[in-house]
């Protein structure tokens, strides 16, 4: 093997601190392993999504949160903790607010999905960015997996195995976490949607994507007017169902992973291997 | 119907999508994956019951209402 050869085989970068980087400030991973128009994307898109939601909100969604759940760290548990540099800022300029309450801008349900969506789809740019650390330069993964597959997974529990080829464990997935969500909605007869009454179990069922903003869209924000039997188990059927996706999520991207590396592998040069868009 | 049997069946429903999400994230084989579902969800009911148990005990001897 001649040095040059060696040379460009060798990965971009150490994946951990693509990883750190990436979380800390949006970008900062894709300009660590030398991707910097994709730096500059995940950047806009991230921190936009962000501050779309704190202008719609007037920086009021953390005060959804119950006073005596108030702290310097109450953000940890959020979706919001991905964007850290936006947290971190949000938290600066705005935190809990004045301490009494005031009335709710028209958009706050709507702004409070856009920032808490921002942080998963960071998430999603510093596994792409880790990835990217692991192969040689030149080489990217085919139609940005398994990054893509992490988001398709996010927004339809099921789609990013169904996006593997994975399809028995995608319906299975599907079926049962999408069941059990809406089982719990129909037990809290709808009152889990709602991030101001149930601020950190929204967090958690949040991660179970698209059916819970679609349900939130038709049936949120609902006034309770009666005592509901099952709400507490309809609470938490809701929110497990979103934080067992984490865990299809978490199989999803090592499953993307070993196949992104095991391609790079096999493939003979790096620089015929270009297989997706260049960065 | 009785609260009690509705809250077991809840619990046996959610035990076997925990178990199956579990399954699936120790095992990268679908097949593989879906026949260790019964014993795992045996070894989950068992361990739960196990902890309702302690808990009971503990409740019976310590607490005071």
């Amino acid at each position: 093997m001649s040095w040059s050869s060696t040379k460009t085989n060798e990965p971009r970068g150490d994946p951990t601190m693509a990883t750190w980087l990436g979380w800390i400030v949006p970008g900062a991973g894709h300009l660590y392993v030398g991707a910097p128009i994709l730096a500059a994307v995940a950047f806009m898109l991230v921190m936009g999504l962000f501050f779309v939601g704190i202008r719609l909100s007037d920086g009021m969604v953390f005060e959804f949160l119950d006073a005596d759940l108030r702290g310097p760290i109450a953000g940890a548990l959020t979706p919001e903790v991905g964007n850290l540099a936006g947290l971190v800022y949000y938290m600066k300029a705005y935190g809990f607010g004045p301490g009494f309450m005031r009335s709710w801008p028209e958009h706050i349900h709507l702004a409070g999905w856009l920032m808490a969506s921002s942080g998963f789809l960071n998430v999603v740019f510093v596994v792409h960015a880790s990835t990217l650390a692991r192969l040689p330069k030149d080489v990217m993964p085919r139609a940005f997996a398994p990054a893509s597959q992490l988001l398709a997974g996010w927004l339809v529990p099921g789609l990013g195995h169904f996006m593997q080829g994975r399809r028995r464990r995608a319906a299975v997935v599907f079926l049962m976490l999408v069941g059990l969500f809406v089982l719990g909605t129909v037990l809290a007869e709808g009152s889990n949607l709602d991030r101001e009454r149930h601020f950190y179990y929204w967090s958690g069922q949040f991660m179970a994507g698209a059916p819970v903003m679609l349900l939130e869209a038709l049936h949120g924000h609902a006034r309770v007017t009666h005592d509901i039997t099952y709400a507490d188990a309809g609470l938490v059927f809701g929110c497990l169902a979103g934080l067992l996706n984490i865990l299809c999520l978490l199989d999803v991207q090592a499953f993307g992973l070993k196949r992104v590396l095991e391609e790079a592998q096999r493939e003979p040069a790096p620089a015929t291997t270009t297989a997706g868009a260049a960065a | 119907m009785n609260d009690l049997v509705v809250h077991l069946l809840l619990f046996v429903l959610v035990a076997a999508v925990i178990v199956v999400c579990g399954a699936f994230y120790g095992e990268p084989d679908d097949g593989r994956a879906l026949r260790t579902v019964p014993m795992r969800l045996a070894w989950f009911v068992g361990g739960c019951t196990l902890l309702v148990l302690v808990v009971l005990v503990i409740e019976h001897t310590f607490a005071r209402v």
